[in-house]
């Protein structure tokens, strides 16, 4: 059975290249290396809900049709318009983004990724404030603190602490891995006893241990590496960690101003942050100061409460500081697997990152106006094109009337939520399996994605539907100047 | 005068740079429909949308104005920016980025008016009746030059950042602001009579917050240095305290001021033990 090596995942952000696949018969049929979530994918992505003909709706029914037929339609649709969306691109390759904003200029549309629903806060302060940050293989061998600041990586990017961070195995640090097991054991041995203790000489009911521990845990003073995860509960990463601080749920921000404020020597006059001591911050401050290297990863967790894009801001500004005293860096942890990609193509081709409005003609940026979710709340698109993506999912609910509201096509390989509210569906081949192309993992490296199998018969890759739409368009438009002038 | 009425509810966001007096004076009713005007994606003329009319009126709010729009408008931006000279009157809601780096004139609105009210203005006044939204007065994303001179007055609420990177000027709310006021703030003067939500004049580095309501939260990183029994917002306009005086934001090593309203705000009264 061939196996193919050197595969790269398509699900997260952290972009494993390290996969192996077993392909029998056009199919992968074993998955080595990966994490759960991606075994899931590259063995069960051919699923019930794959799309295999292009569908239209007419009379309200999806009525199967001709690639031919779906793109003069969806040409028709944003040809058009007045103010069409065109939005997703985070779950497909560079190359169809890049047509993707070739088509939106053609058409004076809003082009938006999924950056407008997780990190484009982040953009948003990395615009205001900089950012210092490195490649994760520096971080590999280098770093020798790690803070994860509202995000899990445990469950969201389940191999990143295994390959990048704290349980690496690095050139000049260690991987914290032996530790973490002899720490989980003692304490496991140290709660059953004590509760046994307790049960039987002092007769007290179990009682469930305080979430905020008031002492720092003495491993915070060893040497090597060490993991610090910041989270408004308590995760399944929060219980791996030398040092787990619980903020208060939207408080993200007080308590990054009180490390700055920590960091610069200043003494604060309160008691507690954030539901956190002083004292306590005052420890954690010293250990981020007295690190070789130091890294802060954070997450939606900060990026979506309250604050948004001003807690980004405090973030990258206490990295700032940090690094007048010692190396620090900083990184987003970018979900879907090529949302930076979708960021960098963007902004190699029209000078920014996300949410670009085309309708004057030339690229304007502005989130909050033109950002996807903003238009649609108000109400003011009249066409869609969604892509890789299931808005209707996840946007808020008056948003969705909107997108739904109005033509809508949707160019996925699954039969989505957005995709049954769509008037043209478009079945396209899986990125990173069925089709090849670039993706950039979160630290801005870009790899190549495998074709490892074929895509079933007449289903095209996203770039080549794309292509088609465009080239539509064009001659429909050049048809309607050339009737404007007779 | 310039009398503009919307000739039908808009949809698409509409680019009215042009509806501003600099533009407009001297120019004929017919003249003036043919200006160039977006709606959406479509390059329209301001006579397509808007019924234009030239009128003189013995009404007093509109008596002075070089241009008055009667109705809605709350999809069209950019209305005044840049503007020098004259008067705007706006019966009704506006849209964003209203008066946009104006560099004097007066723009009223007796509405609502959406996010970036005053962006960048230089000088000239802002007034609103009714209630504005983000970003008031603040800069476009990714620039620090806020507003560098006038006036806005809001009689309503505010949403949130307003005053971001301000540098001069003063901005008075006579309601309620939304989180960040004052952000990044380096000079000018933000007045709020009623209640303010946390990290009011968070980064600031100079210029003064004066909060006559509630304000939930301090940032950690202020620091008390005394009680005031007044402050004066501008010529002819005193507050009326007790005020505490907190000084920051110290992580920016900023020395702007945030007063805070003594009597309404018992909760950090914590505080004093440090005067
Ligand atoms: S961590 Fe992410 S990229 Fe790596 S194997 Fe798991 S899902 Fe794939």
């Amino acid at each position: 059975m061939p196996v193919v090596k050197a595969v790269t995942c398509p699900v997260c952000g952290s972009l494993c290249d390290d996969i192996e696949l077993t392909i029998q018969e056009g199919k992968v049929v074993k998955v080595k290396n990966g994490c759960a979530m991606c075994e899931s994918k590259f063995l069960g992505y051919n699923g019930e809900h794959r799309i295999l003909k292009p569908l239209i709706r007419k009379n309200g029914e999806f009525v199967k049709t001709s690639v031919k037929e779906a793109v003069k339609r969806a040409a028709e649709i944003l040809a058009e318009a007045n103010y069409p969306v065109l939005y997703g691109w985070s779950s497909t390759n560079c190359e169809a983004t890049r047509v993707g904003i070739e088509l939106a200029e053609e058409v004076g549309g809003v082009i938006d990724n999924t950056s407008v629903i997780c990190h484009g806060p982040s953009i948003l302060s990395v615009q205001d404030v900089g950012i210092p940050s490195c490649t994760l293989g520096q971080i590999r061998h280098r770093a020798d603190l790690v803070i994860y600041w509202g995000s899990d990586p445990w469950s969201a990017h389940p191999r990143h602490i295994e390959r990048y961070t704290a349980f690496s195995q690095g050139r000049f640090e260690n991987s914290a891995w032996r530790g973490y097991l002899t720490k989980i054991k003692a304490s496991q041995v140290r709660k059953k006893i004590e509760s046994a203790v307790r049960r039987v000489f002092l007769k007290e009911a179990p009682s469930i241990p305080p979430l905020i521990r008031r002492e720092p845990p003495p491993s915070i003073f060893r040497e090597g590496r060490k993991l610090v995860i910041i989270d408004v509960r308590r995760t399944r990463s929060a219980q791996m960690a030398d040092y787990f601080i619980q903020v208060e749920p939207n408080r993200d921000y007080e308590l990054l101003q009180a490390f700055r404020a920590l960091i610069r020597d200043e003494e604060l006059e309160v008691d507690q942050v954030a539901g956190v001591p002083v004292e306590y911050l005052e420890e954690v401050a010293d250990v981020m100061i007295r690190c070789n290297f130091g890294v802060l990863f954070f997450g939606v967790g900060l990026t979506m409460s309250s604050g948004k894009l001003r807690n980004i801001d405090a973030a990258l500004s206490l990295i700032r500081d940090l690094n007048m005293r010692t190396k620090f860096v900083i990184m987003p942890m970018r979900g879907h697997f090529n949302v930076t990609g979708a960021n960098t193509v963007s902004t190699w081709q029209t000078g920014y990152p996300y949410a670009v409005d085309f309708s004057l003609g030339y690229p304007r940026y502005n989130p909050g106006e033109t950002s996807v979710v903003d238009v649609l709340l108000r109400k003011e698109s009249d066409a869609a094109l969604v892509i890789a993506s299931d808005p209707v999912a996840n946007f808020p609910r008056k948003a969705v009337e909107h997108l739904v509201k109005n033509p809508l096509i949707v160019i996925d390989p699954h039969m989505n939520a957005t995709a049954q509210m769509a008037d043209v569906v478009f079945p396209s081949a899986f990125v990173g399996i069925e089709a090849c192309g670039t993706a950039y993992r979160m630290d801005h490296v870009p790899l190549p994605l495998k074709k490892v199998v074929e895509p079933p018969r007449g289903v095209l890759t996203d770039e080549e539907i794309l292509r088609r739409i465009l080239s539509e368009v064009k001659k429909m438009r050049k048809k309607r100047q050339v009737e404007v002038a007779a | 005068m310039i009398k503009l009425t919307p000739a039908k509810e808009f949809q698409f966001p509409i680019n009215a740079e042009c509806i501003n007096p600099d533009v407009l004076s001297g120019k004929t009713r017919e003249e003036i429909e043919k200006l160039k005007i977006w709606e959406g994606n479509k390059p329209k003329k301001i006579g397509e949308l808007f019924k234009v009319e030239e009128n003189r009126t013995e009404n007093p709010l509109e008596k002075e104005a070089a241009i008055t729009i009667h109705g809605n408008v709350s999809k069209a931006r950019r209305i005044g920016a840049d503007m020098k000279n004259g008067e705007i009157v706006i019966l009704g809601d506006v849209g964003m980025h209203l008066g946009e780096e104006m560099k004097g004139g007066k723009i009223t609105v007796h509405g609502n008016v959406d996010s970036w009210a005053g962006s960048m203005m230089k000088n000239g006044t802002i007034e609103i009746h009714g209630n504005a939204g983000n970003y008031l007065g603040a800069p476009y994303r990714g620039c620090s030059e806020g507003m560098h001179g006038g006036k806005i007055i809001v009689n309503g609420n505010v949403g949130t950042e307003a005053g971001a990177h301000m540098k001069k000027g003063i901005i008075k709310i006579y309601g309620s602001a939304g989180q960040f006021v004052g952000f990044r703030m380096c000079d000018g003067t933000i007045y709020i009579q009623k209640d303010a939500e946390p990290r009011a004049g968070a980064c600031m580095t100079s210029g003064k917050i004066v909060i006559g309501g509630f304000l939930e939260s301090v940032l950690p990183s202020f620091t008390i240095d005394s009680i005031k029994g007044k402050v004066k917002i501008e010529e002819n306009e005193v507050a009326e305290g007790p005020f505490y005086l907190f000084l920051g934001d110290r992580v920016e090593h900023g020395d702007g001021k945030l007063y805070v309203f003594k009597t309404k705000n018992p909760h950090l009264s914590h505080y004093e033990k440090y005067l």
